[in-house]
């Protein structure tokens, strides 16, 4: 369990350094894998089995979807962010060190989820606060979405079954309508940058 | 199942039956189909509201479905404010000139979505457990943040994207303080996060102190609280603007109501003083935040949007307080807020024809060049500001009022003084936009104005009423059916 909880988070650290969108969708595409082995590696309950089958599907459909849109708005070269690569990791993985210290004991059935947890907020926190790319934002919630999964899968006890294919379900919706923004904001400035959208101020 | 779930049941149905509607009907009965389906949705929203607040000290606590005096408000005000969006919708979809869609589907595509965003918000209030509470509240931000990027202009599409991943972020905070409680609690699934079940369990002090810092921080960057409310005046100013009211009349007040449940839910644990504290907290940073912006010239709608942040404080405030006289002046507070700021916005259609500066600039003299535009915009603001004999006046009264009645002296002072401030904002802008000096020279014939003129004369009569009940209010059965919460 641990082992696979620190290669989510590896993965996740992958995601804030990468340049290429493409990759970057792999990544969180094998975050949601290796959850679903997670899930599996609890148990072969239903309700294991039925949270590793919505994991993938959720994983799969994602993947497909912002794959789709990766072809749909081909920029000529990557968005730059405002903050170099290892900056950005390094916020990471301070935020991740102050979760870490602040939050007391959650009661998952390990400390290593929970420190996985915890630096998976902080490392999706980060993705969407330093990248400007607008799919990277995106990802930014994934990941966070993913951490909260891997909390999820690691409760002690039973978890609602109903309440985590909801959370699921919502993250897809959230998907789908940024996925209709990204385009649209792609047309209307010629790439998928944040940094285009500084037009509202106040007077 | 009683007749009380089943109407509640009835509510969450009803308005699913719009996207039905928008997928099917033909285009030239769409927009009456729509309306007669928006029509039996407030009804239903009435109906629930009516028993609720009927037989205020009966409460059904379901697994899913809650039903309370204080969730019967909620849907009472959700259910209006979405007719009168629905009704306004018509004129808006007419002058409309660009959209986010293919124009040959735009139109379905905006009434499927209000509906879908009405829908869930009616469950926000009704969710009988925190983890139902949280999937509708996160569903309402991809339903409306389609609504703000509507038109496709490159300034809807900053607001609604700005919208959609902050509050998407806040969420996922409160999911953590959510899961940190189900954690604590030792499992047991959806049972543990109902409020029935959650002023009851075994927590760790310590443990239920975070996650409920972490679940109203998340919380509030979706009521638009201060420190987390830069999207709210973006996304109020872009949004079409029968979605800006329900938005800001309706969505804000519903999310509100769930850290308020969170609050009464967690408070045998961690203290009542200390989890009223922090939304005391949150309430008196939102006022002093909104209070500069209350008082620069901003464009109409960016105004109201501000006004909605000093206005979340204000309901922050009474809450945390709690007392009887703090909880009459919230319930006041959110019916009056309601129809005050959705008048507002639905006349911002015709004052935009009217003087299309209005999009980005503050505006003067409304009332010379149009006069029964300036008397929609004057009561709105007027009830908004607070000025008698409107109910908001009364209200911030009965909550600063409160706020020394539960022994929070400093915090009802320092909000007096700040409600003042506010006051002083919003009387100036008042007072130039209705009879200032017209700023701008190309002013045109308004467009939409006659029902911007009815629902002028709804509004009034409901205002008013409103004033008269905040007086009989506080040593009513309702306050003593919100008092008592979910317990």
């Amino acid at each position: 369990m641990s082992a696979l909880a620190w290669a989510v988070v590896a993965l996740g650290v992958g995601v804030v350094v990468v340049r290429r969108r493409s990759l970057a969708v792999g990544l969180v595409t094998g975050q949601a894998l290796l959850l679903a082995a997670v899930a599996l590696g609890e148990g072969g309950s239903f309700d294991a089995a039925i949270a590793a089958a919505a994991l993938v599907l959720r994983g799969i459909r994602l993947a497909a979807l912002l794959l789709f849109l990766v072809r749909r708005t081909r920029e000529s070269r990557p968005v730059r962010a405002g903050v170099a690569p290892l900056a950005r990791a390094a916020a990471g993985v301070a935020l991740a060190l102050a979760l870490i210290w602040l939050i007391p004991p959650i009661g998952l059935d390990s400390m290593a989820a929970e420190r996985a947890t915890l630096s998976l907020v902080a490392i999706g926190l980060v993705t969407a606060a330093t990248r400007r790319a607008t799919l990277f934002q995106v990802l930014g919630i994934v990941l966070v979405e993913n951490g909260l999964a891997l909390a999820a899968l690691s409760l002690p006890g039973s978890s609602s079954l109903a309440i985590e294919l909801g959370v699921a379900i919502d993250l897809l919706l959230i998907a789908v309508v940024a996925g209709v923004f990204h385009e649209r904001i792609f047309a209307e400035f010629g790439a998928g940058d944040s940094a285009a959208l500084r037009s509202l101020r106040d007077n | 199942m009683t007749t009380r779930e089943l109407l509640a049941i009835l509510v969450l149905v009803a308005p699913l039956a719009g996207i039905l509607v928008a997928a099917v009907v033909p285009r030239e009965p769409l927009v009456r189909a729509e309306t007669a389906v928006a029509v039996v949705t407030a009804l239903a929203a009435a109906a629930v509201a009516v028993v609720a607040l009927a037989e205020p000290g009966h409460r059904d606590l379901g697994r899913w479905i809650v039903l309370d005096p204080a969730g019967g408000l909620l849907v009472g005000v959700i259910g209006a404010v979405g007719l009168a969006s629905a009704l306004m919708s018509r004129p808006f979809l007419t002058g409309r000139h660009a959209s986010l869609f293919r124009p040959h589907r735009a139109d379905r595509i905006y009434w499927a979505t209000l509906f879908a965003f009405w829908a869930v918000l009616l469950a926000v209030p009704l969710a009988g457990n925190l983890g139902a509470a949280w999937i509708a509240i996160e569903a309402t931000t991809a339903a409306s943040a389609l609504l703000v990027g509507f038109s496709g202009r490159g300034r809807a599409l900053e607001a609604g994207w700005k919208y959609l991943i902050l509050t998407s972020l806040g969420l996922g905070v409160a999911l953590l303080g959510l899961l940190m409680l189900e954690a604590a609690a030792g499992g047991g699934g959806l049972e543990t996060l109902t409020w029935r079940s959650l002023p009851h369990t075994d927590l760790n002090r310590e443990t239920a102190l975070v996650a409920y810092v972490l679940l109203l921080a998340g919380l509030a960057a979706k009521i638009g609280w201060a420190p987390v409310h830069n999207w709210l005046p973006d996304a109020h100013s872009e949004a079409p603007a029968p979605v800006s009211a329900l938005l800001s009349a309706a969505l804000l007040p519903a999310v509100l109501l769930v850290a308020w449940r969170s609050q009464q839910a967690l408070a045998p644990t961690i203290g009542e003083r200390t989890s009223r504290g922090v939304l005391v907290g949150f309430g008196l940073v939102s006022l002093a935040v909104a209070v500069p912006f209350l008082w620069r010239p901003q464009a109409w709608k960016r105004l109201l949007a501000y006004s909605s942040l000093e206005h979340m404080g204000v309901i922050g405030l009474g809450i945390g307080f709690g007392g009887p006289l703090a909880l009459a002046g919230v319930a006041i507070h959110i019916a009056g807020h309601a129809i005050a700021k959705a008048l507002g916005f639905y006349a911002a259609a015709p004052l935009l024809a009217h003087d299309p500066r209005a999009a980005g600039h503050a505006v003067g003299g409304i009332g010379r060049t149009e006069p029964s535009l300036g008397a929609s915009l004057g009561i709105s603001l007027g009830a908004l500001a607070g000025l008698p004999p409107s109910p908001l006046f009364v209200s911030e009264v009965l909550i600063v009022a409160g706020g020394f009645q539960v022994g929070r002296p400093w915090a009802a002072a320092a909000a007096a003084v700040l409600l003042a401030l506010g006051f002083l904002g919003l009387a100036h802008a008042l007072v130039d936009t209705v009879v200032g000096r017209p700023r701008g020279r190309d002013r045109h014939p308004p467009t939409g104005l006659r029902s911007v003129r009815t629902l002028t004369a709804i509004a009034v009569p409901l205002l008013l009423a409103l004033t008269a009940a905040a007086l009989w209010l506080p040593d009513s059965a309702v306050v003593d059916g919100l008092l008592r919460g979910l317990g």
